[in-house]
């Protein structure tokens, strides 16, 4: 922000405490209250059954857009309220302060810290954002970020039950993830200004987050996190979901399940499946051998560690913090990594 | 507005789920292993937006500059947030809540992904309690090539939507459901083959049918499909409460 504008942006702030009448908790109550009945009445008048004169393909659409966003909405909503734990009701530094000093050591528990918070990957982006702003820095999350939908105990309970030992893929897996995660976050925390990695508007949260306004008592606190991540998050879900849907109805899945028995496109090719479909690493296991012997073991890995990492939703997620640059740069790093571990697997077992 | 947007968009989303699970129809979009949960967050986040509406006060006017990136970038910015509310409301309120179709079936590749079960289970199958397979048993001793003496003196008794065949339209249509192991995200069709000659003149791609019949070598000389259902009649039904299978 330039200095001028910080200086108009001030004198607008001393403006408005003198012109603002303050409405009352009442009033805003009913107001809330009033639109949640008209949106609980929308849907009640609303036709239950039907087919809105869409076409099928328009049809499907809406169909898997609504179910990102039903599936998902819950680990988001669960992620923010950890955040709002970790920022308003644990002690200052509760949990940084357990942390080891060394850097790398840090990252390592760090990215084993989804052992202790088995969320869904898209819960894990408030949470992060919220122990950012308590003071992790941008590497470290990002390791967080990266290893803890793979080192979950949900997400290995459920790769040993679909894969048990064969072929070395829940190893891989939980190696690749762990190492991958690392590795990113190795290379940022060599970065010279990692705050250039963050979008202005979160660093602009951050700051304040950490002297002003900040409205008195954990209750109304925890409020006002929970309208601000809401709104950071919620659209990015929206539009995600709305991506993915449209991804889904116009690339057909046939194309790239051609390609499964080929030892290097194969990888590729469940790279990209793993990239449109934006599944949850809890269950991709299972979605993955739902294909059945179609593809090469190292090709299941490619899929299996590169896409709870990034994939349309999780990108649109990221965005809410990080910058479109950095968030090309992390994509191409796990992507190549990913891309190389399937394809050793695929040639070494 | 821009700080409203997170409780509103909420809110249209619990709305929803509530609804959903209210009606018996979170199932058209996912996992049955997640109803309760879903409906629990859902709950929560409903105490967490209406304790925002009471305690939240109006936002000064220097975080809403900053919200926005500045007066300017302001217009642009609330014109998208409404527009995402409104695409929100008309998709989870408006519109009413339906499966996944034959176009998705299209372009998901009917049977050639999914067998959903693993060899050993569906070997576990053989033997098993005929009256009681589902369109997914069926398909995976289908899919698994047990032979015509298998089949040839079983009678199955599925419910399924229609879907055509690719390589025999005219003769051959599919009773099929989707296997959904998350959400309709990743639903992927499975279908047993049915023989029917100009099944189109009686039913509808996408609606609903019993049958119950034999296996029997497919007649069609052009169909891919070597073992089929040959019905005497077939009964036009609702679509079931649970659509997809697990």
């Amino acid at each position: 922000m330039t200095p001028g504008r910080r200086r108009k942006l001030t004198y607008d702030v001393h403006m408005s405490q003198t012109l603002t009448v303050r409405r009352g908790p009442a009033l805003r109550l009913t107001l809330g209250l009033t639109i949640l009945a008209a949106l609980i009445l929308t849907r009640i008048v609303s036709p239950p059954t039907g087919e809105a004169g869409m076409a099928d393909a328009v049809r499907d659409f809406v169909t898997l857009s609504i179910s990102v966003v039903i599936e998902s909405l819950p680990f988001v909503f669960l992620g923010i309220m950890l955040s709002i734990v970790v920022q308003v009701w644990l002690p200052e530094g509760y949990l940084l302060r357990r942390l080891p000093r060394n850097p790398l050591a840090r990252r390592v528990v760090l990215s084993l810290l989804g052992m202790l918070l088995p969320v869904c990957e898209c819960g894990n982006v408030p949470l992060a954002r919220g122990l950012m702003a308590r003071g992790l820095t941008v590497a470290e999350s990002m390791t967080f970020l990266f290893a803890a939908p793979i080192l979950n105990p949900v997400t290995i309970i459920t790769t040993y039950q679909a894969f048990g030992w064969d072929d070395g893929i829940l190893l891989s897996r939980i190696l690749g993830g762990f190492l991958i995660a690392n590795l990113v976050g190795w290379i940022y925390s060599r970065h010279p200004r990692p705050e250039s990695l963050l979008t202005p508007r979160f660093q602009d949260t951050c700051a304040l987050g950490d002297h002003h306004g900040q409205p008195t008592g954990k209750m109304r606190r925890s409020a006002v996190l929970f309208t601000q991540e809401t709104s950071a998050m919620l659209p990015a879900l929206f539009v995600g979901a709305g991506i993915a849907g449209l991804i889904q109805v116009g690339v057909s899945r046939e194309v790239l399940v051609a390609m499964g028995g080929n030892p290097v496109w194969s990888v590729l090719a469940l790279m990209v499946l793993a990239f449109v479909i934006a599944i949850c690493s809890n269950v991709d296991a299972f979605f993955i051998l739902s294909f059945g012997g179609t593809f090469m073991p190292g090709a299941i890995v490619a899929f299996l560690v590169f896409g709870p990492m990034i994939d349309v939703k999780m990108l649109a997620l990221l965005r809410t913090t990080f910058t479109a640059k950095t968030l090309l740069q992390v994509t191409l790093v796990i992507g190549l990594c990913s891309a190389t571990l399937g394809l050793a697997v695929n040639f070494l077992v | 507005m821009n700080q409203w947007q997170g409780v509103l968009l909420s809110l249209v989303g619990i709305i929803a789920t509530v609804w959903l699970g209210i009606t018996g129809q979170l199932g058209l979009y996912i996992h049955p292993r997640y109803f309760v949960f879903t409906i629990i967050m859902a709950v929560i986040a409903a105490v967490l937006v209406v304790v925002a509406f009471a305690v939240v006060p109006r936002p000064s006017d220097e975080e809403a500059l900053l919200d926005t990136g500045g007066r300017r970038g302001r217009w642009l910015w609330s014109a998208g947030s409404v527009l995402i509310i409104v695409a929100a409301v008309v998709a989870l309120l408006v519109l009413p809540p339906s499966t996944l179709t034959s176009a998705t079936v299209k372009q998901r590749d009917l049977n050639g992904s999914a067998s959903t079960l693993t060899q050993a289970e569906a070997s576990g199958l053989v033997g098993g309690d005929y009256a009681a397979f589902t369109v997914r048993d069926w398909s995976s001793l289908l899919r698994q090539g047990a032979g015509e003496d298998f089949f040839a003196d079983k009678t199955a008794t599925v419910t399924g939507f229609v879907t055509p065949d690719k390589s025999d339209p005219e003769n051959v249509f599919f009773v099929a459901r989707f296997f959904v192991s998350c959400c309709a995200v990743d639903a992927q069709p499975i279908g047993i083959p049915v023989y029917y000659p100009g099944w189109q003149d009686e039913f509808k791609t996408d609606s609903w049918v019993t049958i119950t019949s034999g296996f029997k070598m497919n007649p069609s000389a052009i169909s891919d499909e070597q073992i089929v259902l040959v019905p005497d009649t077939i009964t036009p039904t609702e679509r079931p409460s649970e659509p997809y299978v697990y």
